[in-house]
């Protein structure tokens, strides 16, 4: 495969994540002014937009892409929207990606989203268990939580784990999301506070699982022609890999591993000629604990039932042997489904541009970002680079 | 009737309706239109007694809508006998993980507004 033009991220911005009072179409746009303004360029160079976002009827805005366009003053440029459960954002910036590097656009801005706080737990309960394979999940009464539940429960099973250790994954992000002031939950908590909260999916409770929040991100992607011409801080896209998975749990040859990580992995290592151990840090899907430690393994950070103990010696926290979720991933730092993958590229370029402040993983120069939708089933993976 | 109605005619008597590929006898439940391992369409029904052992499970506490009233309840994946086959369903009647260790026989009982519903043997 060539790629006509090289790809970078020009700019990045985020909305805080958390409860928010603004409409969706309003933090929509707040997080895409952000990016533009991060990035230098005006609207005017801005030649598509790729909107991801699940549940916009919940916020009664679908469509959004030309409501952004419009609010930019540029309503002639195309627009779509993508759904891809949790997965969206790093599906959409995947497709963007893809139209910059074979030459079609040179500017694009990428805005993930999701609005949903005000509908209450039952609402999101019950709503996000539409991303499972209904037919055989969700119709028998598996919430997302439940479903990780499962894996935890294989895990525990099969491996040399304890819950203690799920809960150090939430302790650790925490830590993490402590220094992030765009994080939703900015609370210190210790492996007690984790064991003692109530429980949502035996072995899960309530610590362990990620919020439910709103927030937007944005970036703006472009060729690096474009970048270069423009001035301004920069990274370059190397790797960029896809992936899926059976969309049931059941079909699955293993509980404790998900296929689409390792494809894509696999596919963005190769794109990027780098190894696991070649990245400085990474913005893993956390959605739940348990998640968090088997997307380590799948990445090849560990070996498969070693990522616990990874986590056990303090291995993955910010500045020891690979800092993983430095923004404080989705346990801390929250996961509004449609902004997540976008957020995690936020971060990446927060990060080797010098803007990430407190929570900076020195010396990096490699960072990746692993997304999916619902438990994997469909999965895309990113690797940057400073320049 | 559709591949979806038919599971659930037999998930309601206790089978598992599953198709086995006529061209490289590889078995799929039943929702399968092609086959996973030679992208074969031919299939031959297979119903299956929906016995198994329970892979993994969890105890559900914050449910669903229509799921609150059952709980707390087990989402199962069942290690279905004789075959690489699993199956998911709804387990009621389950408060703890002592209740359900990994392993317990268990079987396809039916099917309702609770989806597939498996049963300790």
């Amino acid at each position: 495969m060539t790629l006509v033009e090289k790809v970078c991220v020009l700019g990045a911005g985020s909305t805080k994540y958390g409860k928010l009072p603004d409409s969706i179409a309003d933090i929509t746009t707040q997080a895409s002014v952000s990016a533009i303004e991060s990035a230098g360029i005006n609207p005017k160079d801005i030649k598509a937009s790729y909107i991801s976002n699940v549940f916009g009827v919940a916020d009664k805005q679908v469509h959004l892409g030309p409501v952004l366009m419009s609010r930019l003053g540029i309503p002639d440029k195309p627009s779509l929207t993508i759904e891809s459960a949790c997965g969206s954002g790093s599906v959409s910036f995947r497709e963007a990606y893809v139209n910059v590097a074979a030459g079609f656009y040179d500017c694009l801005v990428v805005t993930g989203v999701e609005k949903v706080t005000h509908t209450g737990t039952e609402w999101t309960t019950t709503y996000f268990a539409y991303c499972s394979d209904f037919f055989y999940e969700g119709q028998a009464g598996a919430s997302f939580p439940g479903l990780f539940a499962s894996m935890a429960r294989a895990y525990l099973t099969e491996f040399d784990a304890t819950e203690e250790d799920f809960a150090r994954v939430a302790v650790k992000n925490h830590e993490n999301g402590l220094l992030n002031p765009k994080a939703h939950i900015q609370k210190k908590i210790t492996i007690d506070d984790v064991m003692n909260s109530p429980v949502v999916a035996s072995p899960l409770k309530l610590y362990d699982c990620c919020p439910f929040s709103d927030g937007a991100s944005s970036v703006i992607l472009c060729s690096e022609k474009f970048a270069k011409e423009n001035g301004g801080d920069y990274i370059e896209v190397i790797g960029s890999g896809r992936g899926g998975s059976a969309a049931a749990l059941q079909g699955r040859e293993h509980l404790t591993t998900i296929p689409s990580t390792k494809i894509a992995a696999e596919a963005a290592y190769k794109m990027a000629g780098i190894t696991p151990k070649d990245v400085d840090f990474a913005e893993v899907h956390d959605c739940f604990t348990i998640a968090e430690i088997i997307d380590t393994e799948d990445l090849g950070f560990f070996e498969k039932g070693k990522g616990v103990e990874a986590v056990r010696e303090g291995r993955t926290r910010l500045n020891s042997d690979i800092s993983i979720n430095p923004s404080g991933g989705l346990k801390s730092k929250g996961h509004p489904i449609g902004a997540t993958g976008v957020g995690q590229i936020v971060e990446v370029f927060d990060q080797l541009t010098g803007n990430a402040g407190e929570r900076t993983v020195k010396d990096a120069k490699i960072g990746l970002t692993h997304n999916f939708g619902a438990t994997g089933a469909s999965c895309a993976i990113h690797i940057f680079q400073s320049v | 009737m559709s591949v979806e109605k038919q599971l659930i005619e037999h998930a309601k008597q206790g089978k598992l309706l599953t198709h086995k590929c006529t061209d490289c006898g590889h078995l799929h439940l039943s929702t399968a239109y092609y086959c996973l391992k030679c992208g074969s369409k031919g299939f031959e029904d297979v119903i299956l007694e929906g016995t198994g052992s329970v892979a993994t499970f969890t105890i559900i506490t914050v449910a669903p809508a229509g799921f609150e009233k059952y709980t707390p309840y087990a989402f199962v994946i069942l290690q279905l006998d004789n075959t690489h086959l699993r199956i998911s369903g709804f387990m009621g009647g389950i408060t703890t993980p002592a209740d359900l260790p990994v392993g317990t026989r268990a079987k396809i009982t039916g099917f309702d507004d609770r989806g597939i519903v498996i049963e300790k043997q």
